[in-house]
């Protein structure tokens, strides 16, 4: 296993358009001075580092690479790199949250539950949301299946279990992308003008939320979304794009680029498979487990009002302001 | 025990496509399936070489390193076949294949690009030899029967030659001495580069990789 | 890593043994190779483990329990000769195995080859006859068809004659098809009979039978192994003929040969080459005589040769003398200082060997071109030695047979011309009377008047009748197995084609001629079988004859050529003469006896002793012969050079070899030996035409002697030799006058086989002519093109001045100076060249039906220069109009940008059509016969311009502009 070889592979695979030269190819076939005498001058393996391209006459204009070394590269991180990265990030991230969930435990509303619900979210905005989650959860899920059935699924299914599996997680993958394409769609338009970074952000960012304010409700005061959401939107908005972007390019394979740019797609596509999928795990724990009250939001809809003032105080006012809760503060 | 290889001496390649078409009559091979193909180097220059190119059945096959469901299999010649039952047709071979040797029926992956087909060195796929089943699902079984494959059997300028590799390189060095030129048996590094040369080929060996 | 295997692990390991086995059984490898019978160079010749090595299993590809018959045919597509072997099941052929045993490809094929098997599938054939009325197809049966063909043909001959049909002939026939349809003609009463050998190699026939007495390749293939230096000009046999290539190559690899491709195009053979010339196209005679000023300057030539065999060398000289490095230069483009490059690697390797093809041929001066390439050799001592020779590549499979047996407008079979005694002659072997022949004819006249060729038919349909040597413009054409895109001006054939009463198309798919929309009424089209549904024998471009074996039976409702003429001619009333000698098993002629007849009378080249039986046991003993001498070493035919290469003398139980290499003087003439043939008189001018102190090795006259006849024995005193029957049957054909009767016309073989027994040729020895004074131009003069695209050399070398002949006026120095004098040379920059591509063959729609093959070819193209494109902005791949300087003619067409073409040339491939200026033609084929590749046809831009001697047609120089479509 060679590190960081995919890097390599990437410049590689940027210049695609090396010239094609074919090793020791002679102007003409003649013997001369350089005649090998010994069967052993007799050149077999001749190394061979740079793309061959050719002409053909059919009209598959793919087939004219003759030789692409760059596949090694690809291979490597295809079999090796991918699964670390995924695998490694995924736990990574895990055994961070064990950690912090350890150190922490669920963070809970500070003052308690007021019993009184603000709407956070219409159905609509959990319609996108779930949309979203769900097919983003099952591309994750057969991707992973795709990416470690062989090593950890086969020995336990056999080969021909594990191929039904997999055929059908790769139709899944393949079709479950439209859903998510639309749910990133209308989480764009729903939500696009609430996680334009502020000022405000910056402040959060620099307490990282509060997380570590283990006293609580020393939150720094968010607007509809934290910075950390905001995170999460960017994350998932232009990691997801990318990856539907260049997952349907993989669909059509070749149509728009030979077989180098397949490669680089596949491994964008790799890497922030990776990427989102340890945000994710992030998102979810915050979601769930990590903090009282907070899946309610995507859960029913309604937050309790504690949860807003301490998590989203600026929102949460002007919600206020507009009418759509009822102030019923108790005086101070 | 015999390392199966292909050999396309570039120097006696006219590109012809014997062996293009003889895979084909033989294997029944669909429009567009393209097992074995000509490509022409330097095309119209002084140097101009053609090379005929097709599966090299890799001694470390890269396919079978990347398939994800493990369908690719390599018999005790060396020669590497896949089993279409297994296939997803994901393509990723295509990815890995330094020598663009899978093939697929369809296009596009919206669900599936069928079945990768690709050349068996005429033999067969991993069902019972000379069976119908055999013969529909990956073309005839030629070596099964004792012959080779028949695009190299019935190379026009004997350039392409299919056998044991060490016949082949003998024959290839004792051309190549007797005509006093010869630019290296094409793909050979790529193909048994690794793990060739002073190790024998342990076929099914932990080179193969990918876990 | 899977590794399971289940049963296939036994058998592998089986092979796996039994290769260990054969290695380490005390056989070392290489003798394992060799004793397979493969390795004709020692290892290094092989490539794929032999098939000797192999065993076979029962198992078929397809039904694993159904018998497997093999069978035994030859490619029907180049002129190679590949042996195909066929594995048929339940009739079907299943599979198709490399002929290891055939000394010719030794197992291989090229694409062409190695896709026969698809023909015998023929989803695109025609499957039923078909009759187009008011522009639609209709299903007919076989008797309707013959009735209607018949009773229109009747009607045409009784208003217009019998030369008002032109017979068009093939190829593609067996060589007793061929008989057979020329037979056909004459009975029907016409010389107006032809094939594809008008349009690709007569102009070869006609020079090389012009200067030394047979219009064949000298040597043959596998001799090219002998060369010491190879010299291709116009040819391009890695796609034309590739098999032949493994020879070429081996040559220059066990020789060190240098290999020298002289052509306008970088092809894929000259990417073989060890030196490249590339000319200005039609600029032969230059080079030819550019390559012999340098040996004539270093006095490289062969002195005493050319003393003993060649007449006429002296007048050569003078003309040579003008050709220095600079004029060849200024008219080719060709260096000075590679020409003597080549000139001395010719010179100085010896024997060296010059292989032309259609680059030189078809050209307006293409006799003059084949002559000064013969001279070449002649100078340099190469003809008659084995790895010298003018190894002339034929075309179709069997084109040189075709030749041989007649289907031509200039003589009947075996090159016996159209005189009286020609006629007569044949009237002796098809035992009919002379007079009954001559009455089928129009005139005596006409009966020995040359016919219209091939590349004029149209022009013939379109004549007035003033302005044709003969009674009526032509009024039907009966074409079996020709291609309707082969000729040029395609305008004007598709004029002719639309003014043509009755068009009858004999062929396994419907050609170009029945795509064409002009056309309503009176197309037939017969289904017709290809070689693989019959048996015959077919001629290789060596001379060697053999025997394909009927693989299948003919598919659909398709018949076979002896069928098709049998029934024509039992309709027009004379099956009855015709087939006397012919046995005919219900309607289908026995080829047989159609050879056996041949035998009889073909004496002149030597087609005598070629029986089916001999045949068929060379065939079946292919392992016996050499790879290099194809000759067999061992077995029942020990002694034959394979196939039995013409002239095999006398009776087949004189059991004369076969000639492998003609001219030969090194051999016994019973032993494949040869001389210089003695067919122009024994005198000129007061010089003897006789070889001067050569003679083929055991003769008893040991110097040059003129041709065998009952005057020449008498004069010799062998006429003793003849036994009573042979007397006998002299008698009868010399009547009085016994003396005239020749070798040629001897048909008891008496004479020939006293001369044979002299060990002397009964052709005569003669040198060979480098001065043909009966010739347009004796010695061959440079004559640029009429549509030269150097105007200022046409005024120093016109064209042949305008002339008739083939019933036809040829303009050509007219036009080329009124070309010239235009300004068509700014209109039409660019030269147009054509030639072939690997995968189809001549006009294509065999091939472009063929799916494992037309896959490879999916569109027509135009090869454009990389500096022509960038100025004209046109890209790679991207769609161009091709505009040809006459008839407003225009293709549209694909460009491939390339450095294949020098700057200003444009190159493209003649095997497309379907698609007529821009328009897709697939509508009007028949329902589903439409080839799968479709394209613009190259001759539908393609210009007048005919060769004097043959009325070849220019396909390889005109002037044509391209834009960006």
């Amino acid at each position: 296993m060679r590190p960081l070889r995919p890097l390599h592979a990437l410049l590689l695979l940027i210049a695609l358009l090396a010239a094609p030269t074919f090793a020791q190819a002679q102007l003409y076939q003649v013997p001369g001075p350089s005649s090998p005498t010994t069967r052993e001058q007799v050149p077999l393996y001749v190394p061979q580092d740079d793309k061959v391209i050719g002409r053909v006459s059919i009209p598959d204009e793919k087939l004219a690479v003759l030789v692409q070394p760059e596949g090694r590269e690809w291979r490597e991180f295809r079999t090796h790199t991918l699964r670390l990265v995924i695998g490694g990030l995924a736990i990574a991230v895990t055994v961070i949250l064990v950690a912090f969930y350890l150190y922490r435990g669920t963070i809970r509303i500070h003052d308690g539950l007021s019993g009184r619900l603000v709407l956070r979210f219409n159905g609509l905005d959990r319609f996108a949301h779930w949309t979203t989650a769900v097919s983003f959860l099952l591309m994750a899920l057969t991707g992973v299946v795709l990416t470690y059935g062989r090593p950890l699924l086969i020995p336990l299914l056999g080969h021909q279990a594990f191929t039904t599996l997999a055929e059908t997680s790769k139709s899944i993958h393949n079709f479950v992308s439209v859903p998510f394409v639309v749910g990133l769609l209308m989480i764009i338009a729903l939500w696009l003008r609430d996680n334009i970074p502020e000022k405000a952000d910056w402040t959060w960012i620099k307490s990282a939320g509060g997380l570590f304010s283990k006293a609580g409700g020393h939150h720094p005061e968010a607007g509809r979304f934290n910075a950390g959401q905001k995170g999460v939107f960017w994350g998932v908005v232009l990691g997801g794009m990318a990856m539907a972007a260049t997952g349907y390019l993989m669909m059509v394979p070749f149509a728009v680029s030979g077989i180098g740019g397949m490669q680089i797609l596949h491994v964008i596509h790799g890497l922030m498979a990776a990427l989102l999928i340890a945000v994710v795990i992030g998102h979810i724990y915050i979601g769930t487990i990590g903090m009282e009250g907070a899946f309610d939001a995507m859960g029913s809809g309604e937050v309790d009002e504690n949860w807003a003032i301490e998590h989203h105080r600026r929102w949460y006012k002007e919600q206020l302001r507009k009418g759509y809760v009822e102030d019923r503060q108790p005086a101070e | 025990m015999a390392r199966m290889k292909f050999l396309c001496d570039s120097e006696r390649c006219i590109e012809c496509n014997a062996c293009v078409t003889a895979c084909k009559n033989e294997h029944e091979v669909p429009w567009g399936i393209n097992r074995r193909r000509l490509v022409t180097l330097n095309d119209g220059k002084p140097g101009e070489r053609s090379i005929s190119m097709a599966c090299m059945h890799c001694n470390d096959p890269p396919c079978a390193a990347v398939c994800p469901v493990d369908c690719f299999l390599q018999t005790a010649d060396g020669v590497v076949l896949h089993s279409k039952d297994l296939c997803i047709g994901c393509g990723y071979c295509f990815y890995a294949c330094p020598f663009g040797a899978p093939q697929y029926p369809r296009t596009t992956d919206f669900g599936s690009r069928g079945k990768m087909d690709k050349c068996t060195f005429c033999a067969g796929g991993p069902e019972p030899d000379g069976s119908v089943e055999e013969y529909q699902k990956y073309g005839a079984n030629r070596l099964a029967e004792g012959k080779l494959p028949l695009c190299a059997e019935m190379c026009s300028t004997r350039a392409l030659m299919a056998g044991d590799g060490a016949v082949l390189a003998d024959i290839y060095q004792e051309r190549s001495l007797r005509r006093g030129y010869g630019s290296g048996a094409p793909g050979w590094s790529t193909a048994y580069g690794r793990n060739d040369r002073g190790s024998p080929f342990a076929p099914g060996g932990p080179a193969t990789g990918g876990g | 890593m899977l590794v399971k295997r289940s049963s296939g692990k036994t058998s592998r390991g089986g092979l796996a043994r039994s290769l260990a086995g054969s290695l380490d059984s005390g056989v070392s490898r290489r003798g394992f190779l060799r004793r397979s019978g493969l390795a004709a160079g020692g290892i290094a010749a092989v490539g794929a483990l032999p098939g000797a090595m192999i065993r076979k299993a029962e198992a078929g590809p397809v039904l694993p329990n159904v018998e497997v018959v093999t069978r035994k045919n030859v490619c029907t597509h180049c002129s190679v000769g590949c042996t195909v072997i066929a594995e048929v099941q339940n009739g079907v052929w299943v599979g198709q195995e490399p002929g290891w045993e055939s000394p010719i490809n030794q197992g291989t094929h090229c694409a062409k080859g190695a896709s026969v098997r698809e023909l015998t599938r023929g989803t695109r054939r025609v499957k039923y006859p078909l009759k187009l009325v008011d522009g639609a197809w209709q299903r007919i049966g076989w008797d309707q068809a013959i009735e209607e063909i018949g009773n229109q043909l009747l009607e045409i001959r009784k208003a217009s004659g019998p030369d008002a049909v032109f017979w068009l002939g093939s190829a593609k026939f067996s060589n007793e098809g061929a008989y057979l349809y020329r037979k056909l003609a004459a009975f029907w009463g016409t010389n107006n009979v032809d094939h594809q050998a008008r349009i690709c190699h007569s102009t070869t026939v006609a020079g090389v039978a012009n200067t030394w007495g047979y219009g064949a390749m000298t040597n043959s293939y596998n001799d090219i192994q002998n060369s010491k230096a190879l010299v291709i000009v116009g040819g391009n046999p890695a796609e034309a003929h590739p098999v032949s290539m493994q020879h070429m190559l081996r040559g220059k690899e066990h020789n060190r040969a240098p290999f020298i491709v002289i052509d306008p195009r970088f092809t894929r053979t000259a990417a073989h080459a060890t030196e490249y010339v590339r000319i200005r196209p039609g600029t032969d005679i230059p080079i030819a005589w550019g390559l012999l000023w340098h040996i004539f300057e270093n006095g490289w030539e062969d002195k005493e040769y050319i003393r003993q065999r060649v007449y006429g060398m002296d007048e050569i000289r003078a003309e040579v003398k003008k050709w220095n490095p600079d004029e060849v230069e200024r008219v080719t483009g060709a260096p000075g200082s590679q020409l003597r490059r080549v000139a001395e690697a010719l010179a100085k390797n010896k024997p060296s060997t010059v292989i032309w093809c259609m680059g030189v041929t078809q050209h307006t001066v293409g006799t003059a071109n084949v002559r000064a390439l013969s001279i070449l050799q002649l100078a340099l001592g190469n003809i008659g030695v084995a790895g010298g020779g003018a190894n002339i590549y034929r075309g179709h499979c069997n084109v040189q047979g075709a030749t041989d047996f007649g289907l031509d407008v200039s003589t009947l079979p075996a090159y016996y011309g159209l005189a009286e005694g020609a006629w007569k002659h044949f009237s002796r072997v098809w035992d009919v009377e002379y007079d009954y022949l001559k009455g089928r004819f129009g005139s005596k006249e006409l009966m020995e008047a040359k016919g219209i060729p091939t590349t004029r038919w149209f022009d013939a349909v379109l004549a007035q009748p003033g302005q044709i040597d003969q009674p009526s413009p032509l009024r039907a054409m009966m074409c079996f197995g020709h291609g309707g895109n082969t000729v040029t001006r395609m305008p004007d054939m598709v004029k002719g084609l639309e003014k043509l009463s009755l068009l009858v198309v004999a062929d396994p798919h419907p050609t170009t001629f029945a795509a064409i929309k002009e056309r309503r009424n009176g197309t037939y089209i017969l289904p017709t079988c290809t070689q693989f549904e019959t048996d015959g024998s077919r001629t290789c471009s060596n001379r060697s004859m053999q025997w394909g074996e009927k693989v299948v039976e003919p598919i659909f409702e398709s018949k076979d050529d002896y069928t098709i003429i049998y029934l024509l001619a039992r309709k027009l009333g004379f099956a009855e003469p015709m087939f006397k000698h012919i046995t005919v098993e219900d309607t289908r002629p026995v080829p047989e006896d159609i050879l056996r007849e041949m035998n009889r009378g073909c004496l002149a080249i030597g087609a005598t002793g070629q029986s089916p039986e001999r045949l068929k046991l060379h065939m079946k003993h292919q392992a016996d012969f050499d790879k290099i001498t194809m000759r067999a070493t061992s077995g029942p035919c020990a002694g034959d050079y394979y196939g039995l290469p013409w002239p095999s003398w006398g009776h087949p139980e004189l059991k004369h070899p076969g000639s492998a290499v003609l001219y030969d003087t090194s051999r016994h003439v019973m032993d494949g030996g040869g001389v210089f043939r003695a067919r122009f008189g024994v005198e000129r001018n007061g010089v003897s035409l006789l070889a001067d102190g050569s003679y083929s090795k055991g003769s008893e006259i040991e110097d040059g002697y003129p041709e065998f006849t009952m005057a020449v024995l008498r004069k010799l005193g062998w006429d003793k030799d003849l036994t009573a029957e042979e007397m006998r049957v002299i008698q009868a054909i010399g009547g009085k006058d016994i003396d005239t009767v020749s070798w040629q016309t001897d048909l008891s073989m008496g004479i020939i086989r006293v001369a044979l027994k002299h060990g002397c040729v009964p052709h005569g020895n003669a040198k060979a002519r480098a001065v043909a004074w009966n010739l347009p131009d004796p010695v061959p003069v440079h004559r640029e093109p009429i549509y030269s695209p150097r105007p200022d050399l046409v005024k120093a070398y016109p064209a042949i001045e305008d002339r008739r002949d083939f019933r036809l006026v040829q303009l050509a120095r007219s036009l080329q100076f009124r070309v010239a004098d235009s300004d068509l040379r700014q209109k039409f920059p660019m030269v147009l060249t054509s030639g072939r591509l690997v995968e189809y063959e001549g006009g294509g729609e065999e091939t472009r039906s063929n799916p494992w093959l037309a896959e490879l070819q999916q569109s027509m193209f135009a090869e454009v220069n990389s500096a022509d494109a960038e100025r004209l902005g046109i890209k790679d791949g991207a769609w161009v109009w091709v505009y040809g300087p006459e008839d407003g003619s225009k293709a549209k067409m694909r460009a491939l940008v390339t450095e294949r073409v020098g700057s200003g040339t444009v190159f493209m491939p003649f095997h497309f059509s379907g698609f007529w200026r821009g328009d897709s033609l697939r509508g009007n084929y028949p329902p589903d016969t439409d080839p799968i590749v479709l394209g613009e046809p190259a001759n539908g831009v393609t210009t007048y311009g005919y060769d004097p001697v043959t009325f070849m047609q220019e396909t390889k120089v005109t002037l044509c502009r391209v834009e960006p479509a």
